[in-house]
């Protein structure tokens, strides 16, 4: 087996295996939930799992627009005990695009009935990153989770698709006009077209 | 809160038992039987479903009208999935795609065999894209016709997308995610019009597409298939418009021969061979279900490979909606200090699962081997018997289907109401319990579908076992047992796990 197999199989079985020391970063699933029995509007929630805690966290409401007041619940408990979280959790909020990655703070929250809670008022539509840090037994964590606010664009897919579309017909209409030129200025062609 | 769908009662699985012992037994005891083909009707011969089989395969127009419904669903599905509401179930995008079609799909190739390939929106778009026309042959067209490589000439590039696209599915939850959904789709769309454009013939439907070949494995169980009516036609034609197309008809997508053809795995249905056949030679046919996967589908090492790893994808599918599964896969992820949605320790399980599925499968056929004292090398054992696989993993498949199907499509007309979901709010937990309670069929009568199914591919398993011991290696009865345990076995957990409360979807 050569060098560069075996550098391979050792990143493959490093990026099985390996345990990140530092800190976790994640982002999470959404799914969608109303409660007809009370005033609460629909919620987004998404549920992980990130080293020694479960993180739930929920958005209210479940689409918030621009201009209109928003609160982000976090709820985080240890996998081994159950027992919440009772530090404090610093919330951070970015662009989800990959050129601005800008992060600004949007509050540093104490625990309140086993609850972080997080207002918020985006005056753009967008989609936007919520980050929660904490600490906990000397490790840092920092959890990711979507926000959409408003209608956010979604030309992206569309965009991208037409856009392959038709730079690969553009492009094999050129290499099969190509082709035929190159057909036509060759003997086996001339010799057809004198037979003419 | 987690809902679930009922088990099967255990009342059910003690007679299922029975049955399978009463099976071997009789496997046991008897020889193979050989099926003629004289057993096989041609449907365009019976009445009322006759003319309309021919209306349907001799003109061009009607299978252009079909497609062309399927693709402005399909424009639909993926503007309602970028466009649309992210509640999956209010979305039409999730729910036709995950709850209807894709349950709906694997029902129909035992009835209509690969009939979704025929009216596919993926390939019909790349072919008036690139060949510039909406039906008939063209002679100009958009393709560099490239010969394909010879290494990509096998069934392991769509093996490779099966599980991918069941890591999507069930790792990454494309299935609760609309905008993923149509992301998906235009994601295969985009392949089947790249390899369209760059190689001859349609690589993209014989060797690129899972979910084509997926159905096209499945339909060597089909009650249909597409064949010559006399085959001595077929034997003494010397111009082959099936292969070759006509002027107007184009040839065969996937180069099959139909005086050759002993299987339905590659063929499309697309009915080109139907209209450009000169002896009107070529028709639909009603046969037992059993023939083709006994006795005349032939066996390859690459397509071995894809029927087992479809049976451990097909068990492992019905293992993440069991509700212990979520536990092992937060244990497991904490174990391995994985974070988030668990993606890692997710495609390690799936991992863990294929390769279970196939080291049993191996210490059977080792088993074979040595108990049958034959000299056939190891790897002809492996692809011969390698069928068993199917049935198994087929009716497994149509019995948790069932359930998807029956239990989770209630609540359709509000999404044909409001298909993109404009203000809809998530569902309510009155809505989920009367979706829960809602099914479209009685619980009695959804029971005893499963239980049927799950004897029916034990039954077929068994046949296979029988009709390829006799043409593998000359064996029969006891020395059949080891591949008769394997059926067993994956049938026995395919019945446990039928009878565990399962998740329901959305």
């Amino acid at each position: 087996m050569n060098i560069k197999k075996m550098n391979l199989i050792r990143i493959f079985f490093l990026t099985l295996f390996c345990s990140s020391a530092q800190g976790h970063h994640v982002l999470g699933r959404p799914s969608y939930s109303l409660n007809e029995d009370s005033t609460t509007p629909p919620s987004m929630q998404v549920e992980v799992q990130v080293g020694e805690y479960y993180i739930t966290y929920m958005v209210f409401p479940a689409f918030p627009s621009p201009n209109q007041p928003g609160r982000v619940n976090l709820y985080a408990s240890r996998i081994d005990n159950g027992e919440p979280f009772q530090g404090q959790v610093i919330f951070k909020v970015r662009d989800n695009n990959w050129l601005n990655k800008r992060e600004e703070v949007l509050g540093i929250q104490a625990v309140d009935d086993n609850v972080f809670r997080q207002g918020f008022e985006f005056q753009e539509a967008g989609n936007y990153i919520i980050r929660a840090e904490f600490e906990s037994d000397s490790e840092s964590y920092q959890i990711d989770f979507p926000l959409r606010i408003g209608d956010a664009s979604v030309f992206g897919p569309i965009g991208v698709t037409v856009s392959l579309i038709a730079l690969l017909l553009i492009t094999v209409n050129l290499l099969q006009r190509k082709k035929l030129i190159n057909a036509k200025i060759s003997p086996k062609y001339r010799y057809k077209d004198k037979s003419l | 809160m987690i809902m679930t769908h009922p088990g099967l009662p255990y009342e059910w699985a003690i007679i299922i038992c029975l049955l399978m012992i009463i099976l071997i037994v009789l496997a046991l005891r008897t020889s193979s039987i050989y099926e003629p083909r004289q057993y096989s009707i041609n449907l365009v011969e019976l009445p009322v479903i006759g003319p309309l089989i021919k209306f349907l395969t001799f003109n061009s127009w009607p299978l252009f009208i079909l497609k062309l419904i399927v693709v402005l669903l399909f424009l639909f599905v993926i503007t309602a999935g970028l466009f649309g509401s992210p509640i999956a179930e209010r979305n039409l995008a999730t729910v036709l795609t995950w709850n209807l079609w894709w349950t709906g799909v694997i029902v129909s190739v035992f009835f209509l065999g690969s009939a979704w390939c025929a009216i596919c929106p993926w390939d019909t778009i790349a072919g008036w894209l690139i060949r510039r026309r909406l039906w008939y042959r063209t002679s100009s067209n958009n393709s560099l016709n490239l010969k394909l490589p010879k290494r990509l000439r096998n069934i392991y590039p769509a093996l490779f997308l099966l599980v991918g696209l069941t890591w999507l599915e069930l790792g990454f939850g494309f299935t609760i995610n609309p905008y993923m959904t149509a992301f998906l789709g235009l994601l295969i769309m985009l392949l089947a019009i790249f390899s369209l454009a760059i190689y001859e013939n349609k690589p993209f439907c014989r060797f690129f597409c899972p979910i084509g070949r997926t159905i096209g494995f499945y339909s060597q169980l089909a009650v249909v298939e597409l064949r010559p009516i006399d085959t001595d036609i077929c034997a003494n034609c010397t111009t082959l418009e099936c292969y070759y197309g006509t002027e107007t008809i184009e040839p065969c997508p996937t180069r099959l021969v139909m005086g050759r053809l002993k299987q339905n795995t590659y063929c499309t249905s697309c009915g080109n061979c139907v209209q450009s056949c000169s002896k009107k030679n070529i028709a639909w046919r009603m046969r037992p279900p059993t023939r083709e996967i006994a006795q005349d589908a032939r066996s390859h090492w690459d397509e071995a490979w894809f029927m087992l790893i479809l049976l451990g994808i097909t068990s492992f599918h019905g293992v993440t909606m069991m509700p212990f599964f979520e536990k092992v896969l937060s244990k497991l992820g904490y174990m391995i200090n994985d974070s988030g949605s668990l993606l890692l320790t997710f495609s390690i399980l799936l991992f863990i699962s294929l390769l279970i599925s196939l080291l049993v499968y191996i210490f059977f056929i080792w088993l074979t081997k040595i108990l049958s004292i034959s000299p056939i090398s190891f790897k002809k054992l492996f692809s011969g018997f390698a069928f068993t696989a199917l049935p198994l993993a087929f009716v497994y498949h149509l019995a948790h289907n069932l359930n998807h199907l029956v239990r989770e499509n209630d609540g359709i007309g509000q999404i044909i109401l409001n298909p993109l979901g404009i203000e809809a709010e998530p569902l309510s937990m009155m809505e989920k319990h009367a979706r829960h309670t809602e099914i479209l069929l009685n619980q009695d009568l959804i029971f005893l579908l499963q239980s049927s199914l799950i004897v029916f591919g034990f039954w077929v398993s068994l046949k296979i076992i029988q009709n390829r011991g006799i043409s593998l290696i000359k064996i029969n009865g006891r020395y059949l047992l080891p591949m008769i345990m394997f059926s067993v076995l994956i049938t026995g957990i395919h019945l446990w796990l039928l009878t565990q409360p399962m998740i329901m979807r959305m």
